[in-house]
């Protein structure tokens, strides 16, 4: 994880992540494969003291948001539309390009869901662990490519569609589900699972029991960034004719009909902050208790 | 055309494309470096203006980018402005939260031993604190501009100079002969460049981190 991460200057108790992290600071490998894991997601540093945070936190993003889209709503009502503009958002095209994101976005995370996490799971078993660097660096390198690039030439292989666009985003989104799955295995403290195995547990027992129970704040800073990264890039989708938000977008900057334009970005902004809202609330409600004993 | 003809008879076009990438990432980028220094300087001290730079420039990060030049456009207009804005405020995240830690972790001992000889508060900052916070803010500065390479392809729709026209020239054409090297080409420059950019940091790294704190 980046420094970021690693020195949260209020919490002074989760130990795993932040020693490991200050140690591999200076490692050059270690860290060119860290920041990446952190650093290119949007946010994944999870919210530290974050469940002694007040009502107003979780209040305010939403209270905000509803206020966004009403307003926007109520100028939209009043702006003038010529036919051009009516034809890009009349017969229900909003709610459609807004249901197309939505699915855009689930079925690409969930897939990236089910390839990083065991990925990241066997890529730490000792028999493999040797692979792990040649697999960062390769994951690392790949995402060098632009998101609008890898969308396209997927589109010119496997055709217009969605189906392009979802290969697109699962390819561009595993990162750091992966590198934080790693990571959180990782900097486990290994007398931690030496005692597990000392009092007799399996392998498997050992890793569903302790490994990775320990490991999911981490996991889940890592699904929260690939959830947030993945509502991005499919605004992009349009490009390929995958539909979604940026079907508006995109139609706003073609015509040059503002009120179009508008509308789509704030929709996008507003499904963007909503969708990190919740994940960052999930992400509380789903950290073992365990963890907060020393907090 | 094979893609290799298709880079040797449009090179002119494609190096221009490319030293325009290059050149926009790299000015924003230095923008966004000094503007994010500034604010982590001004805000690091204070637990709540710290949080709330940090959590401001994340919020603008989890912004889509197309999204945020959309919303760019009806204000600045089409071309250089909006790519020039939103490339510099996606590049403040990285840079400020990095360097609030960086500034953050500086050993109370030092900045007291500065104190101490009799050092002002500047000759504090730029002599003790900031190189020593140098490493993550390096840091962030190389994770802020393998993104804003990307980025800067989307802002291409918007006008926007560099390769990202390249690629979507090739959209524009999809189906014709010429769109896959198109997109190609424009795509395999901006890796291309990132890498570059990437190994550049590391050596301005070598060059740059002060010795006393070298590993």
């Amino acid at each position: 994880m980046s420094p970021r991460d690693g020195s949260d200057p209020h919490e002074p108790a989760r130990r795993h992540p932040s020693d490991h992290e200050a140690l591999a600071f200076r490692d050059d490998v270690e860290m060119a494969e860290r920041e990446q894991a952190a650093g290119e997601a949007p946010v994944a540093s999870p919210p530290s003291g974050a469940r002694r945070i007040s009502w107003q936190k979780w209040t305010f993003m939403p209270a905000f948001l509803v206020l966004a889209l009403l307003a926007t709503w109520l100028w939209f009502r009043g702006a003038r539309l010529d036919s051009i503009a009516h034809q890009a958002v009349d017969n229900g095209k909003v709610w459609l390009a807004l249901r197309q994101h939505i699915q855009l976005t689930a079925i690409s995370t969930f897939f990236v869901l089910i390839i990083a996490i065991p990925l990241g799971i066997a890529l730490t078993r000792s028999r493999l662990r040797r692979a792990t660097p040649v697999a960062m660096a390769f994951a690392n390198l790949g995402q060098a490519v632009p998101a609008l690039g890898l969308l396209i030439l997927l589109v010119i292989w496997l055709g217009i569609g969605a189906h392009s666009a979802i290969v697109g985003m699962v390819i561009y989104a595993v990162l750091p589900v992966l590198a934080n799955t790693i990571a959180g295995l990782r900097g486990i403290d290994p007398t931690l699972t030496e005692a597990a195995r000392g009092i007799g547990m399996s392998p498997t027992g050992v890793l569903t029991k302790v490994e990775l129970p320990l490991a999911v704040p981490l996991i889940l800073a890592g699904v929260r960034t690939a959830l947030v990264l993945n509502v991005g890039t499919a605004t992009l989708a349009t490009f390929g004719g995958g539909g979604g938000l940026g079907d508006l977008i995109s139609a706003g900057i073609v015509t040059q009909r503002m009120p179009v334009l508008i509308l789509g970005s704030v929709l996008t902004v507003a499904l963007a902050l909503l969708v990190e809202w919740l994940a960052s609330l999930a992400e509380l409600l789903l950290r073992p208790r365990g963890l907060e004993v020393g907090e | 055309m094979s893609f290799w003809e298709y880079v040797g008879t449009r090179h002119a076009q494609l190096l221009t494309d490319t030293y325009q990438h290059a050149s926009a990432v790299f000015q924003c980028m230095v923008l966004a470096t000094l503007l994010g220094v500034f604010i982590a300087v001004m805000t690091y001290r204070s637990e709540w203006a710290g949080n709330l730079a940090t959590t401001s420039t994340a919020t603008i990060l989890t912004i889509p980018s197309l999204a945020l030049i959309g919303l760019l456009i009806p204000i600045v207009g089409l071309g250089v402005p909006p790519t020039v804005i939103a490339l510099t405020l996606y590049g403040l995240l990285p840079v400020v939260r990095n360097a609030i830690v960086g500034l953050r972790g500086v050993d109370p001992d030092l900045v007291d031993a500065a104190n101490g000889i009799g050092m002002s508060r500047a000759a504090r900052l730029f002599r003790v604190e900031l190189p020593l916070a140098w490493p993550p803010i390096l840091t962030g500065i190389r994770v802020a501009t393998q993104m804003l390479m990307g980025i800067a392809a989307i802002a291409a729709f918007a006008s926007g100079p560099g390769l990202g026209n390249e690629i979507f020239r090739g959209i524009a054409s999809l189906g014709s002969a010429n769109s896959l090297n198109q997109v190609l080409s424009g795509t395999l420059g901006i890796a291309v460049l990132a890498l570059l950019f990437d190994a550049a940091y590391v050596l301005i790294g070598r060059l740059t981190i002060s010795r006393g704190i070298r590993a």
